[in-house]
């Protein structure tokens, strides 16, 4: 077995539910409560009863919120497979690749993924080193590493401020066309260079908006599909590298290690490449994930991005609609999960005014902790 | 007593060698006694091939900044006063990658690629950080 037989995964498992709830601050629920109401949901969309779920992944959050066990008892499921996963914001695409290996392998019919929050309401500060080697040195928060790595690229490539401000304004774009967003304000270039610096050459609209919410998605096989609500989402292609030793060669923090062997992965398994993809999800904690991700994964060549992702290429329209829901630096911040969410959305044509016409083929990209965990999917219709 | 209010470096079984050398003054990593590698953060094992049987060895102190951030959000209140204040990513030249701070310069003095030293901080009676300086003139 190696990549070259991945292949026989493609298609095999579909997205058939998802569910969300109420996003921004919601300070009358916990974030269990919130994951209830997102599972709820999540059957509702697909017409499956509570009792029809045999696998149980959670993604705990802040505050003990999520954990396995007390989801599972609030839930009331005897899951025959489950359990916790624990990968930052690489989780939801992990947890989506374990729920397709047991239901490919049999193990489970049906399998429910939650992920919820209640972080903005308990006041989540991001404010710890997260080595604590680090913590005496003033290396707060998780942008430390995006802020090096842009830095970084600013120095090898010219690139500037500026053209990093196009990701932040463009999903701004988007968020206003997108009512779940809880971001409706426009930015300006202006706006975005008058704003303050977080870790500089960061500034705010750099950084995702902290939220309450919650998000689930119930996966099962083609077959068992075809009985249900909606129209499924298939898994085309999955792929994911760690990187634990991001420390110890620069590279890693570029994230071209991990994230070069994530695309090898999920375009050998899909059967496709770059030019298949007709929109682009990146998991953006922080708007220099969009850099990496678009070098890294193949979208365009490295260093080039700055220019790359101008005059409207990634806006709705454009060549490569990027975070079309407005991504977490304007829509919600969900660890990935409302990236998800949103490209099923968009495969099942339910986007409204947002919707890219006759997508087929979407991408979806995670990054999680210190940029060491990295995953792909690509979905298709 | 000391009035220093900013995090300490929490001491364990596997970094304690090497800030009791940083109280010394000196600068330590791990070298793998099977393989040769030099390794850092510490821990209890050879990152490169596993190998338990670890020295301590003298490191040159010499390096460049790979890359670096300034931080203007004080999310420590240790930081107040720090604000804005450089974090980098020291790229040793013996190979392990460190979080630290350039002191002695502004922050508008940095640059990627710039070499640097080791110097050290004795931030109270017990605990000395290891932090970086400007080689030389800056380059362009």
């Amino acid at each position: 077995m190696g990549l070259q037989d991945l292949h026989n995964l493609r298609d095999q498992v579909c997205i058939v539910g998802v569910g969300d709830t109420k996003q921004g601050a919601v300070s009358d629920k916990t974030g269990d409560e919130l994951g209830i109401d997102a599972a709820r949901a999540a059957l509702a969309d697909c017409g499956l009863k509570k009792d029809d779920i045999d696998g149980l992944f959670v993604q705990p959050s802040y505050g003990r919120q999520g954990d396995y066990l007390k989801v599972g008892l609030m839930l009331g499921l005897n899951p025959k497979v489950g359990g916790a996963v624990e990968a930052s914001g690489a989780t939801g695409c992990y947890m989506i690749q374990h729920a397709a290996l047991l239901l490919n392998a049999g193990m489970a019919n049906y399998i429910l993924l939650v992920y919820a929050t209640n972080q903005k309401t308990n006041r989540n500060r991001f404010g710890g080193a997260l080595l604590e080697e680090h913590a005496p040195y003033g290396a707060f928060n998780p942008s430390g590493p995006f802020a090096f790595a842009f830095r970084r690229h600013m120095h090898l490539y010219g690139t500037t401020e500026e053209q990093l401000a196009t990701i932040a304004i463009n999903q701004r774009k988007h968020a206003i066309l997108n009512p779940k967003a809880v971001q409706q304000t426009p930015i300006t270039l202006d706006d975005y260079m008058s704003a303050r610096y977080i870790v500089w050459p960061l500034r705010l609209f750099d950084y995702c908006y902290i939220t309450d919410g919650g998000h689930a998605f119930i996966l099962t096989s083609p077959e068992r599909a075809k009985d249900l609500n909606k129209p499924p989402v298939y898994i085309r292609g999955m792929g994911r590298q760690e990187a634990f030793r991001a420390y110890e060669t620069p590279d890693l923090v570029m994230q071209s290690f991990q994230q070069e062997a994530v695309a090898k992965m999920v375009f050998a398994m899909a059967g496709c490449t770059t030019r298949d993809i007709q929109a682009l999800y990146v998991q953006d904690a922080y708007s220099p994930a969009v850099i990496a991700a678009l070098e890294n994964y193949g979208f365009c060549p490295r260093g080039e991005s700055g220019h790359w992702i101008q005059d409207g290429r990634i806006a709705l329209g454009g060549e490569l609609p990027l975070n079309v829901n407005g991504g977490q630096l304007s829509e919600t911040y969900m660890v990935g999960w409302q990236n998800t969410y949103d490209a099923v959305r968009q495969l099942r044509a339910e986007c409204g005014e947002r919707q890219i016409e006759a997508v087929e083929r979407i991408m979806c990209t995670y990054t999680g902790g210190l940029r060491e965990h990295a995953g792909a999917l690509i979905l298709r219709r | 007593m000391t009035d220093y209010n900013k995090p300490l470096p929490v001491i364990e079984k596997w970094n304690e060698p090497y800030w009791q050398a940083a109280k010394r003054h000196e600068f330590v990593a791990q070298q793998c006694k099977a393989c040769g590698y030099i390794h850092l953060p510490p821990g209890p094992a050879c990152t490169n091939c596993l190998s338990p049987v670890q020295d301590w060895v003298q490191l040159s102190g010499k390096g460049s900044i790979y890359s670096y951030g300034i931080y203007y959000q004080q999310w420590h209140p240790g930081f107040a006063d720090d604000v804005p204040y450089n974090v980098a990513l020291i790229h040793l030249d013996e190979g392990p990658h460190i979080i630290s701070q350039i002191i002695g310069c502004t922050n508008e003095d940095l640059d990627c690629d710039l070499p640097v030293e080791v110097t050290f901080d004795d931030i109270t009676p017990e605990i000395t950080l290891p932090k970086f300086r400007l080689v030389g003139i800056k380059q362009s």
